[in-house]
Protein backbone atom coordinates (compact mmCIF):
# COMPACT_ATOMS: atom_id res chain seq x y z
CA UNK A 1 0.00 0.00 0.00
CA UNK A 2 1.37 3.64 -1.07
CA UNK A 3 0.69 6.92 0.10
CA UNK A 4 -1.99 7.63 -2.84
CA UNK A 5 -1.95 11.07 -4.83
CA UNK A 6 -5.54 11.53 -3.34
CA UNK A 7 -3.95 11.09 0.05
CA UNK A 8 -1.18 13.34 -1.11
CA UNK A 9 -3.49 15.72 -2.36
CA UNK A 10 -5.52 15.26 0.69
CA UNK A 11 -2.53 16.47 3.23
CA UNK A 12 -1.45 19.57 0.84
CA UNK A 13 -5.19 20.80 0.55
CA UNK A 14 -4.86 20.64 4.57
CA UNK A 15 -1.68 22.33 4.99
CA UNK A 16 -2.55 24.91 2.53
CA UNK A 17 -5.97 25.70 4.31
CA UNK A 18 -4.54 25.32 7.61
CA UNK A 19 -2.13 28.42 6.91
CA UNK A 20 -4.77 30.61 5.15
CA UNK A 21 -7.40 29.89 7.96
CA UNK A 22 -4.22 30.42 10.55
CA UNK A 23 -3.93 33.98 8.96
CA UNK A 24 -6.91 34.66 8.91
CA UNK A 25 -7.88 33.68 12.77
CA UNK A 26 -4.90 35.75 13.81
CA UNK A 27 -4.29 38.07 11.35
CA UNK A 28 -0.70 40.40 13.04
CA UNK A 29 -1.50 43.93 13.89
CA UNK A 30 -0.52 46.56 10.52
CA UNK A 31 2.48 47.01 10.38
CA UNK A 32 3.12 48.87 7.08
CA UNK A 33 5.25 52.22 7.15
CA UNK A 34 3.25 55.09 7.74
CA UNK A 35 3.69 58.42 6.71
CA UNK A 36 2.20 61.49 8.70
CA UNK A 37 -1.65 62.24 6.94
CA UNK A 38 -2.71 66.18 6.21
CA UNK A 39 -4.64 66.75 9.39
CA UNK A 40 -1.66 65.74 11.80
CA UNK A 41 -0.51 68.07 14.35
CA UNK A 42 3.12 68.44 15.66
CA UNK A 43 4.95 70.21 17.64
CA UNK A 44 8.28 72.09 16.45
CA UNK A 45 11.40 72.91 18.37
CA UNK A 46 13.87 75.85 16.99
CA UNK A 47 17.14 75.53 18.45
CA UNK A 48 18.45 78.62 17.32
CA UNK A 49 15.05 81.03 19.38
CA UNK A 50 15.70 78.50 22.86
CA UNK A 51 17.04 80.00 25.76
CA UNK A 52 17.63 77.01 27.70
CA UNK A 53 15.33 78.21 30.62
CA UNK A 54 13.61 74.88 31.15
CA UNK A 55 10.28 76.21 31.15
CA UNK A 56 9.23 73.02 28.66
CA UNK A 57 10.51 70.78 31.62
CA UNK A 58 8.86 72.57 34.19
CA UNK A 59 5.31 72.73 32.77
CA UNK A 60 5.73 69.08 31.56
CA UNK A 61 6.37 68.20 34.88
CA UNK A 62 3.30 69.97 36.07
CA UNK A 63 0.86 69.51 33.58
CA UNK A 64 1.56 65.35 34.17
CA UNK A 65 2.41 65.30 37.71
CA UNK A 66 5.77 63.97 37.09
CA UNK A 67 7.57 64.41 40.50
CA UNK A 68 11.58 65.85 40.46
CA UNK A 69 14.16 62.94 40.22
CA UNK A 70 15.39 63.54 43.88
CA UNK A 71 17.91 60.88 43.10
CA UNK A 72 20.05 63.18 40.62
CA UNK A 73 23.31 62.48 40.69
CA UNK A 74 24.53 65.95 41.12
CA UNK A 75 21.93 67.03 43.22
CA UNK A 76 20.28 69.48 40.57
CA UNK A 77 16.44 69.01 40.41
CA UNK A 78 16.30 70.55 37.24
CA UNK A 79 18.58 69.04 35.16
CA UNK A 80 17.90 65.22 35.04
CA UNK A 81 20.65 63.38 33.46
CA UNK A 82 18.24 62.02 30.81
CA UNK A 83 14.22 60.94 29.61
CA UNK A 84 13.16 58.60 32.47
CA UNK A 85 9.64 57.78 33.45
CA UNK A 86 9.17 61.09 35.37
CA UNK A 87 11.15 63.23 32.60
CA UNK A 88 9.33 63.46 29.13
CA UNK A 89 10.96 66.30 28.09
CA UNK A 90 14.67 67.18 28.79
CA UNK A 91 16.98 70.57 27.84
CA UNK A 92 20.29 69.83 27.10
CA UNK A 93 23.49 72.00 26.28
CA UNK A 94 25.20 71.10 23.41
CA UNK A 95 28.81 72.49 22.79
CA UNK A 96 29.96 72.55 18.84
CA UNK A 97 33.07 74.29 20.03
CA UNK A 98 33.97 76.89 22.55
CA UNK A 99 32.34 79.60 20.60
CA UNK A 100 29.50 78.11 19.42
CA UNK A 101 27.09 76.40 21.91
CA UNK A 102 23.33 75.18 21.32
CA UNK A 103 20.72 73.73 23.59
CA UNK A 104 18.56 70.81 22.31
CA UNK A 105 14.86 69.63 23.74
CA UNK A 106 14.74 66.08 24.49
CA UNK A 107 11.12 64.63 24.05
CA UNK A 108 9.03 61.59 22.26
CA UNK A 109 9.56 62.55 18.35
CA UNK A 110 6.21 60.85 17.90
CA UNK A 111 7.09 59.16 14.28
CA UNK A 112 5.02 58.60 11.46
CA UNK A 113 6.22 55.20 11.86
CA UNK A 114 6.80 54.21 15.43
CA UNK A 115 8.61 51.38 16.40
CA UNK A 116 7.28 50.81 20.14
CA UNK A 117 3.43 50.43 18.59
CA UNK A 118 4.96 47.87 16.19
CA UNK A 119 5.95 45.64 19.18
CA UNK A 120 3.46 47.16 22.32
CA UNK A 121 1.80 43.78 22.33
CA UNK A 122 -1.36 45.50 24.50
CA UNK A 123 -1.75 48.30 22.13
CA UNK A 124 -1.54 50.67 24.91
CA UNK A 125 1.03 52.67 22.66
CA UNK A 126 -1.10 53.71 19.35
CA UNK A 127 -1.43 56.01 16.85
CA UNK A 128 -3.73 58.85 17.59
CA UNK A 129 -5.90 60.07 14.33
CA UNK A 130 -3.99 63.17 14.70
CA UNK A 131 -0.58 61.38 14.55
CA UNK A 132 1.37 61.58 17.51
CA UNK A 133 2.04 58.62 19.63
CA UNK A 134 -0.73 58.18 22.33
CA UNK A 135 -0.49 55.72 25.02
CA UNK A 136 -3.72 54.43 27.28
CA UNK A 137 -1.93 53.44 31.15
CA UNK A 138 -4.58 51.33 31.39
CA UNK A 139 -3.68 48.74 29.35
CA UNK A 140 0.22 48.51 29.57
CA UNK A 141 1.44 45.91 31.19
CA UNK A 142 5.28 46.92 31.50
CA UNK A 143 6.77 44.01 28.92
CA UNK A 144 9.09 47.31 28.03
CA UNK A 145 9.66 45.95 24.22
CA UNK A 146 8.74 49.93 23.85
CA UNK A 147 11.84 50.90 25.73
CA UNK A 148 14.38 48.82 24.03
CA UNK A 149 12.97 49.36 20.11
CA UNK A 150 12.29 52.75 20.09
CA UNK A 151 15.22 54.12 17.89
CA UNK A 152 14.99 57.54 20.08
CA UNK A 153 15.43 55.75 23.62
CA UNK A 154 12.41 57.45 24.95
CA UNK A 155 9.74 55.33 27.01
CA UNK A 156 10.77 54.52 30.22
CA UNK A 157 9.65 51.79 32.89
CA UNK A 158 8.60 53.13 35.89
CA UNK A 159 10.87 52.72 38.86
CA UNK A 160 10.98 48.86 39.59
CA UNK A 161 11.57 47.69 43.20
CA UNK A 162 12.97 43.94 43.19
CA UNK A 163 9.54 41.89 43.81
CA UNK A 164 8.51 44.22 40.75
CA UNK A 165 11.57 43.26 38.92
CA UNK A 166 10.37 39.12 39.65
CA UNK A 167 6.65 40.16 39.34
CA UNK A 168 7.07 42.59 36.05
CA UNK A 169 4.47 44.61 37.79
CA UNK A 170 5.46 48.08 36.33
CA UNK A 171 3.96 50.77 33.81
CA UNK A 172 5.41 52.77 30.99
CA UNK A 173 6.06 55.74 30.66
CA UNK A 174 6.52 58.94 27.77
CA UNK A 175 5.43 62.01 26.49
CA UNK A 176 2.10 62.05 25.51
CA UNK A 177 1.44 65.10 23.11
CA UNK A 178 -0.92 66.03 26.17
CA UNK A 179 -3.19 64.19 24.56
CA UNK A 180 -5.53 64.55 27.27
CA UNK A 181 -5.12 68.25 26.93
CA UNK A 182 -5.87 67.43 23.14
CA UNK A 183 -8.78 65.35 23.76
CA UNK A 184 -10.50 68.06 26.32
CA UNK A 185 -9.76 70.25 23.93
CA UNK A 186 -8.27 73.08 26.38
CA UNK A 187 -4.88 73.53 24.06
CA UNK A 188 -2.08 71.49 22.80
CA UNK A 189 1.19 70.05 24.18
CA UNK A 190 1.95 71.99 27.65
CA UNK A 191 5.63 72.68 26.69
CA UNK A 192 4.81 74.26 23.54
CA UNK A 193 2.47 76.38 25.37
CA UNK A 194 4.53 77.85 27.95
CA UNK A 195 7.65 78.78 25.87
CA UNK A 196 8.32 82.29 26.34
CA UNK A 197 10.97 82.86 23.07
CA UNK A 198 8.25 80.68 20.55
CA UNK A 199 11.59 77.85 20.28
CA UNK A 200 8.69 75.28 21.24
CA UNK A 201 5.68 75.67 18.94
CA UNK A 202 2.69 73.25 18.05
CA UNK A 203 0.17 73.49 15.39
CA UNK A 204 -0.45 71.54 12.22
CA UNK A 205 2.20 69.62 11.16
CA UNK A 206 1.97 70.83 7.52
CA UNK A 207 2.36 74.66 9.18
CA UNK A 208 5.32 73.86 11.09
CA UNK A 209 7.13 72.37 8.08
CA UNK A 210 6.81 75.54 6.41
CA UNK A 211 7.77 77.77 9.12
CA UNK A 212 10.71 75.78 9.33
CA UNK A 213 12.08 75.31 6.18
CA UNK A 214 11.43 79.58 6.04
CA UNK A 215 13.67 79.60 9.07
CA UNK A 216 16.35 77.58 7.77
CA UNK A 217 16.87 79.07 4.90
CA UNK A 218 16.49 82.21 6.94
CA UNK A 219 19.15 81.17 9.43
CA UNK A 220 21.39 80.13 6.17
CA UNK A 221 21.15 83.33 5.00
CA UNK A 222 22.61 84.70 7.89
CA UNK A 223 26.08 82.70 7.45
CA UNK A 224 24.46 79.76 9.73
CA UNK A 225 25.30 77.24 7.14
CA UNK A 226 24.68 74.50 9.71
CA UNK A 227 21.17 75.00 9.99
CA UNK A 228 19.19 72.45 9.04
CA UNK A 229 15.83 70.68 9.32
CA UNK A 230 15.37 67.20 11.35
CA UNK A 231 12.12 65.05 11.09
CA UNK A 232 10.69 65.62 7.80
CA UNK A 233 11.02 61.83 6.45
CA UNK A 234 13.06 60.15 9.89
CA UNK A 235 11.10 57.12 10.79
CA UNK A 236 7.89 57.51 8.15
CA UNK A 237 8.21 61.60 9.32
CA UNK A 238 8.33 62.63 12.80
CA UNK A 239 5.40 65.20 14.47
CA UNK A 240 8.15 66.33 16.67
CA UNK A 241 10.55 68.60 14.12
CA UNK A 242 13.39 70.25 14.85
CA UNK A 243 16.05 72.77 13.97
CA UNK A 244 19.37 71.58 14.34
CA UNK A 245 23.04 73.08 14.00
CA UNK A 246 25.22 70.45 12.43
CA UNK A 247 24.80 66.77 11.89
CA UNK A 248 21.83 64.87 13.59
CA UNK A 249 24.84 62.48 15.28
CA UNK A 250 25.85 65.58 17.33
CA UNK A 251 22.70 65.29 18.70
CA UNK A 252 22.87 61.73 19.53
CA UNK A 253 19.94 61.73 16.81
CA UNK A 254 19.96 58.57 14.42
CA UNK A 255 20.67 59.40 11.04
CA UNK A 256 17.85 57.24 9.51
CA UNK A 257 15.68 56.02 12.93
CA UNK A 258 13.39 53.81 10.35
CA UNK A 259 11.44 51.48 12.92
CA UNK A 260 14.07 48.89 13.51
CA UNK A 261 14.35 45.81 11.23
CA UNK A 262 13.93 43.17 14.19
CA UNK A 263 10.68 45.19 14.82
CA UNK A 264 9.23 44.09 11.31
CA UNK A 265 10.93 40.90 10.83
CA UNK A 266 9.30 39.91 14.07
CA UNK A 267 5.87 41.24 13.87
CA UNK A 268 5.70 41.21 10.12
CA UNK A 269 7.43 37.24 9.14
CA UNK A 270 7.89 35.43 11.95
CA UNK A 271 4.78 35.64 14.03
CA UNK A 272 3.09 34.97 10.62
CA UNK A 273 5.34 31.85 9.91
CA UNK A 274 4.70 30.94 13.46
CA UNK A 275 0.82 31.25 12.67
CA UNK A 276 1.41 29.02 9.37
CA UNK A 277 3.35 26.39 11.31
CA UNK A 278 0.43 26.03 14.20
CA UNK A 279 -1.97 26.03 11.71
CA UNK A 280 -0.67 23.45 9.45
CA UNK A 281 0.57 21.25 12.34
CA UNK A 282 -3.17 21.49 13.76
CA UNK A 283 -5.28 20.91 10.68
CA UNK A 284 -2.48 18.28 9.12
CA UNK A 285 -2.86 15.79 12.25
CA UNK A 286 -6.85 15.98 11.86
CA UNK A 287 -6.47 15.05 8.02
CA UNK A 288 -3.73 12.81 8.99
CA UNK A 289 -5.85 11.29 11.72
CA UNK A 290 -8.77 10.49 9.29
CA UNK A 291 -6.68 8.78 6.88
CA UNK A 292 -4.96 6.84 9.45
CA UNK A 293 -8.12 6.04 10.56
CA UNK A 294 -9.51 4.72 7.61
CA UNK A 295 -6.80 3.12 6.46
CA UNK A 296 -5.48 1.43 9.58
CA UNK A 297 -8.06 -1.57 11.07
CA UNK A 298 -6.91 -1.86 14.51
CA UNK A 299 -8.29 -5.24 14.86
CA UNK A 300 -5.54 -6.44 12.73
CA UNK A 301 -2.65 -5.08 14.51
CA UNK A 302 -1.10 -6.97 17.37
CA UNK B 1 4.34 -7.66 35.23
CA UNK B 2 1.73 -10.19 33.56
CA UNK B 3 -1.88 -9.96 32.96
CA UNK B 4 -3.78 -12.94 31.95
CA UNK B 5 -7.05 -12.42 30.04
CA UNK B 6 -9.76 -14.91 30.33
CA UNK B 7 -11.55 -15.26 27.27
CA UNK B 8 -13.95 -18.17 25.98
CA UNK B 9 -11.74 -20.93 25.87
CA UNK B 10 -8.84 -19.07 25.56
CA UNK B 11 -6.34 -17.38 27.97
CA UNK B 12 -3.52 -15.28 26.86
CA UNK B 13 -0.95 -13.40 28.07
CA UNK B 14 0.34 -9.44 28.05
CA UNK B 15 3.96 -9.42 28.61
CA UNK B 16 4.74 -5.97 30.54
CA UNK B 17 8.02 -4.40 30.11
CA UNK B 18 9.34 -1.66 32.05
CA UNK B 19 10.54 1.48 29.64
CA UNK B 20 10.29 4.51 31.55
CA UNK B 21 11.43 5.29 35.21
CA UNK B 22 9.32 6.98 37.89
CA UNK B 23 11.52 10.14 37.41
CA UNK B 24 11.59 10.37 34.04
CA UNK B 25 7.84 10.45 33.74
CA UNK B 26 7.31 12.80 36.67
CA UNK B 27 9.70 14.99 34.94
CA UNK B 28 8.26 14.78 31.48
CA UNK B 29 4.91 15.42 32.60
CA UNK B 30 6.23 18.35 34.70
CA UNK B 31 7.68 19.67 32.00
CA UNK B 32 4.51 19.14 30.04
CA UNK B 33 2.42 20.98 32.11
CA UNK B 34 4.66 24.07 32.66
CA UNK B 35 5.08 24.05 28.72
CA UNK B 36 1.48 24.64 28.54
CA UNK B 37 0.70 27.50 30.38
CA UNK B 38 3.78 29.24 28.97
CA UNK B 39 3.16 28.11 25.37
CA UNK B 40 -0.54 29.49 26.08
CA UNK B 41 0.36 32.94 28.06
CA UNK B 42 3.30 33.47 25.11
CA UNK B 43 0.20 32.30 22.37
CA UNK B 44 -1.61 35.74 23.33
CA UNK B 45 1.06 37.72 21.53
CA UNK B 46 -0.27 35.68 18.55
CA UNK B 47 -3.63 36.65 18.68
CA UNK B 48 -5.14 40.23 18.25
CA UNK B 49 -8.47 38.44 18.75
CA UNK B 50 -7.24 37.75 22.78
CA UNK B 51 -5.97 41.13 22.82
CA UNK B 52 -7.91 41.85 25.65
CA UNK B 53 -5.98 39.05 27.89
CA UNK B 54 -2.70 41.14 26.73
CA UNK B 55 -4.07 44.38 28.47
CA UNK B 56 -4.37 46.24 32.06
CA UNK B 57 -4.19 43.52 35.15
CA UNK B 58 -4.69 40.40 33.26
CA UNK B 59 -1.47 40.64 31.09
CA UNK B 60 -0.13 41.57 33.84
CA UNK B 61 -0.92 38.37 35.43
CA UNK B 62 -0.48 36.63 32.20
CA UNK B 63 3.40 37.39 32.32
CA UNK B 64 3.38 36.57 35.74
CA UNK B 65 2.14 33.29 35.41
CA UNK B 66 4.59 33.36 32.44
CA UNK B 67 7.75 33.88 34.55
CA UNK B 68 6.16 31.36 37.45
CA UNK B 69 5.95 28.52 34.76
CA UNK B 70 9.70 29.46 33.12
CA UNK B 71 10.82 28.97 36.55
CA UNK B 72 9.49 25.43 37.18
CA UNK B 73 10.07 25.02 33.26
CA UNK B 74 13.85 25.60 33.51
CA UNK B 75 14.20 23.91 36.91
CA UNK B 76 12.81 20.87 35.60
CA UNK B 77 16.40 19.71 33.49
CA UNK B 78 18.63 21.49 36.36
CA UNK B 79 16.94 18.91 38.84
CA UNK B 80 17.26 15.98 36.46
CA UNK B 81 20.88 16.66 36.97
CA UNK B 82 20.80 17.22 40.19
CA UNK B 83 19.22 13.93 40.72
CA UNK B 84 20.41 11.49 38.04
CA UNK B 85 23.21 12.71 36.42
CA UNK B 86 24.62 9.60 34.53
CA UNK B 87 20.62 9.13 33.39
CA UNK B 88 20.91 12.76 32.08
CA UNK B 89 24.63 11.94 29.93
CA UNK B 90 22.86 8.76 29.09
CA UNK B 91 19.79 10.71 27.31
CA UNK B 92 21.89 12.84 25.75
CA UNK B 93 23.96 9.88 23.96
CA UNK B 94 20.76 8.51 23.36
CA UNK B 95 19.10 11.60 21.74
CA UNK B 96 22.51 12.26 19.93
CA UNK B 97 23.04 8.82 18.42
CA UNK B 98 22.18 8.54 14.72
CA UNK B 99 22.70 6.36 11.84
CA UNK B 100 21.75 4.38 8.70
CA UNK B 101 17.99 3.34 10.10
CA UNK B 102 17.45 6.98 11.05
CA UNK B 103 17.16 8.04 7.69
CA UNK B 104 15.10 4.53 6.41
CA UNK B 105 12.98 5.19 9.33
CA UNK B 106 12.20 9.28 8.10
CA UNK B 107 11.53 7.13 4.64
CA UNK B 108 9.34 4.64 5.71
CA UNK B 109 7.48 7.14 8.52
CA UNK B 110 4.85 8.59 6.51
CA UNK B 111 3.90 5.45 5.01
CA UNK B 112 4.01 3.69 8.68
CA UNK B 113 2.11 6.48 10.58
CA UNK B 114 -0.32 7.15 7.92
CA UNK B 115 -1.28 3.71 6.25
CA UNK B 116 0.03 1.80 9.18
CA UNK B 117 2.69 0.24 6.65
CA UNK B 118 5.07 -1.07 9.11
CA UNK B 119 7.60 -3.72 7.01
CA UNK B 120 9.83 -1.04 5.68
CA UNK B 121 9.62 0.27 9.45
CA UNK B 122 13.50 -0.55 10.51
CA UNK B 123 13.83 -1.34 13.92
CA UNK B 124 14.55 1.22 16.46
CA UNK B 125 16.41 1.67 20.10
CA UNK B 126 14.36 2.53 22.97
CA UNK B 127 13.64 6.64 21.49
CA UNK B 128 13.30 6.34 18.09
CA UNK B 129 14.60 8.84 15.15
CA UNK B 130 11.04 10.77 15.65
CA UNK B 131 11.47 10.94 19.86
CA UNK B 132 14.94 11.84 19.44
CA UNK B 133 14.26 15.25 17.10
CA UNK B 134 11.54 15.73 19.55
CA UNK B 135 14.10 15.32 22.33
CA UNK B 136 16.84 17.22 20.90
CA UNK B 137 14.37 20.11 19.84
CA UNK B 138 13.00 20.38 23.40
CA UNK B 139 16.49 20.34 24.52
CA UNK B 140 17.89 23.26 22.61
CA UNK B 141 14.53 24.99 22.78
CA UNK B 142 14.84 25.12 26.65
CA UNK B 143 18.14 25.93 26.71
CA UNK B 144 17.18 29.06 24.01
CA UNK B 145 14.40 30.32 26.19
CA UNK B 146 16.56 30.14 29.56
CA UNK B 147 19.13 31.57 27.79
CA UNK B 148 17.03 34.60 26.16
CA UNK B 149 14.42 35.06 28.41
CA UNK B 150 16.71 35.43 31.68
CA UNK B 151 18.59 38.40 30.21
CA UNK B 152 14.94 39.89 28.74
CA UNK B 153 14.00 39.18 32.06
CA UNK B 154 16.59 40.98 34.41
CA UNK B 155 19.35 42.60 31.81
CA UNK B 156 16.97 44.47 29.92
CA UNK B 157 18.48 48.04 30.12
CA UNK B 158 22.66 46.28 30.96
CA UNK B 159 22.21 45.18 26.87
CA UNK B 160 22.68 47.22 24.00
CA UNK B 161 19.14 47.98 22.17
CA UNK B 162 20.26 45.73 19.15
CA UNK B 163 21.29 42.44 21.52
CA UNK B 164 17.90 42.89 23.47
CA UNK B 165 15.99 43.09 20.22
CA UNK B 166 17.77 40.14 19.05
CA UNK B 167 16.16 38.12 22.23
CA UNK B 168 13.18 39.08 21.14
CA UNK B 169 12.97 37.80 18.18
CA UNK B 170 14.94 34.38 18.89
CA UNK B 171 12.70 33.21 21.48
CA UNK B 172 10.08 33.47 19.52
CA UNK B 173 11.40 31.98 16.75
CA UNK B 174 12.31 29.45 19.39
CA UNK B 175 8.66 29.27 20.18
CA UNK B 176 7.53 28.49 16.98
CA UNK B 177 9.50 25.52 16.33
CA UNK B 178 9.01 23.71 19.68
CA UNK B 179 5.60 24.73 20.11
CA UNK B 180 4.79 23.24 16.29
CA UNK B 181 6.90 19.94 17.59
CA UNK B 182 4.89 19.97 20.62
CA UNK B 183 1.74 19.39 18.58
CA UNK B 184 2.85 16.79 16.26
CA UNK B 185 4.19 14.89 19.56
CA UNK B 186 1.07 15.29 21.01
CA UNK B 187 -0.99 14.13 17.65
CA UNK B 188 1.86 11.22 17.84
CA UNK B 189 1.36 10.50 21.47
CA UNK B 190 -2.23 10.66 22.48
CA UNK B 191 -4.20 10.46 19.63
CA UNK B 192 -2.28 8.73 16.65
CA UNK B 193 -4.42 4.98 16.89
CA UNK B 194 -1.56 2.74 16.70
CA UNK B 195 0.50 4.78 19.23
CA UNK B 196 -1.74 4.17 22.12
CA UNK B 197 0.31 2.52 24.36
CA UNK B 198 2.78 5.49 24.10
CA UNK B 199 0.39 7.77 26.79
CA UNK B 200 0.11 4.13 29.24
CA UNK B 201 3.69 3.97 29.08
CA UNK B 202 4.45 7.01 29.64
CA UNK B 203 1.97 7.20 32.78
CA UNK B 204 2.32 3.86 33.97
CA UNK B 205 5.94 3.20 33.21
CA UNK B 206 5.55 -0.10 30.67
CA UNK B 207 4.93 -1.09 27.18
CA UNK B 208 3.78 -4.47 26.38
CA UNK B 209 6.05 -6.86 24.58
CA UNK B 210 4.75 -6.97 21.17
CA UNK B 211 4.64 -2.69 21.10
CA UNK B 212 8.47 -3.11 22.53
CA UNK B 213 9.05 -5.54 19.65
CA UNK B 214 7.25 -4.04 16.98
CA UNK B 215 8.40 -0.16 17.67
CA UNK B 216 11.73 -0.67 19.26
CA UNK B 217 13.25 -3.51 18.21
CA UNK B 218 16.54 -2.84 19.19
CA UNK B 219 15.80 -2.12 22.33
CA UNK B 220 13.53 -5.35 22.77
CA UNK B 221 16.15 -7.56 20.84
CA UNK B 222 19.14 -5.71 20.94
CA UNK B 223 20.91 -4.13 18.58
CA UNK B 224 22.90 -6.67 17.01
CA UNK B 225 20.21 -9.30 16.42
CA UNK B 226 17.31 -6.22 15.43
CA UNK B 227 20.04 -5.35 12.58
CA UNK B 228 20.49 -9.06 11.69
CA UNK B 229 16.62 -10.32 11.82
CA UNK B 230 15.85 -6.58 9.77
CA UNK B 231 18.45 -7.55 7.07
CA UNK B 232 17.75 -11.13 6.94
CA UNK B 233 13.73 -10.16 6.58
CA UNK B 234 14.49 -7.74 4.01
CA UNK B 235 16.58 -10.04 1.83
CA UNK B 236 13.88 -12.34 1.94
CA UNK B 237 11.26 -9.63 0.65
CA UNK B 238 13.78 -8.18 -2.18
CA UNK B 239 14.12 -12.19 -3.12
CA UNK B 240 9.93 -12.10 -3.38
CA UNK B 241 9.96 -8.34 -5.32
CA UNK B 242 12.31 -9.97 -7.71
CA UNK B 243 10.62 -13.27 -8.35
CA UNK B 244 7.26 -11.36 -8.72
CA UNK B 245 9.04 -9.41 -11.22
CA UNK B 246 10.71 -12.24 -13.07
Amino acid sequence: MQLTRRDFLKLSGAGAGASLAGGLLLSPGEVAAATPGPGDLGILYDSSKCVGCRACQMACKRWNKRPAEPDDAQGIYDAPQGLSADTWTLIELKKRSDDEWHFFNYQCMHCADAACVTVCPSRALFKDERGFTAYDREKCIGCGYCTRFCPYGVPHLERQTTTELLSGRTKTAKCTFCQDRIAAGIGGPFCAETCPVGALVWGQRADLLTTAKARVTDLQGQGLSAARLYGETEAGGLHRLSILFGEPGEYGLPLKPASPTTARLWQGVFQWLGQAAFGAAILGSIGAFFVARRKIHMEEVE
Amino acid sequence: MSVRVKGQGTTFQIRWIPKYTTVERFLHWLHTFTFLPLALTGLILYAPWLGSLAQGPAGMTMRLIHRVAAVLFGGVPILYLILQPRRVALHMREFLSFGRYDLLWLKAAAAYYLLGRHTDMPPQPRFNTGERLNALVMVVGTLTFGLTGLPMWFGRMSMPMELYQALVVIHDVAFIITMTMFLVHFYLAVIHPLMWQSLVSMRFGSVSESYAREHHGAWYYGEKRARQMWEAEHKKQEEQDEDKED
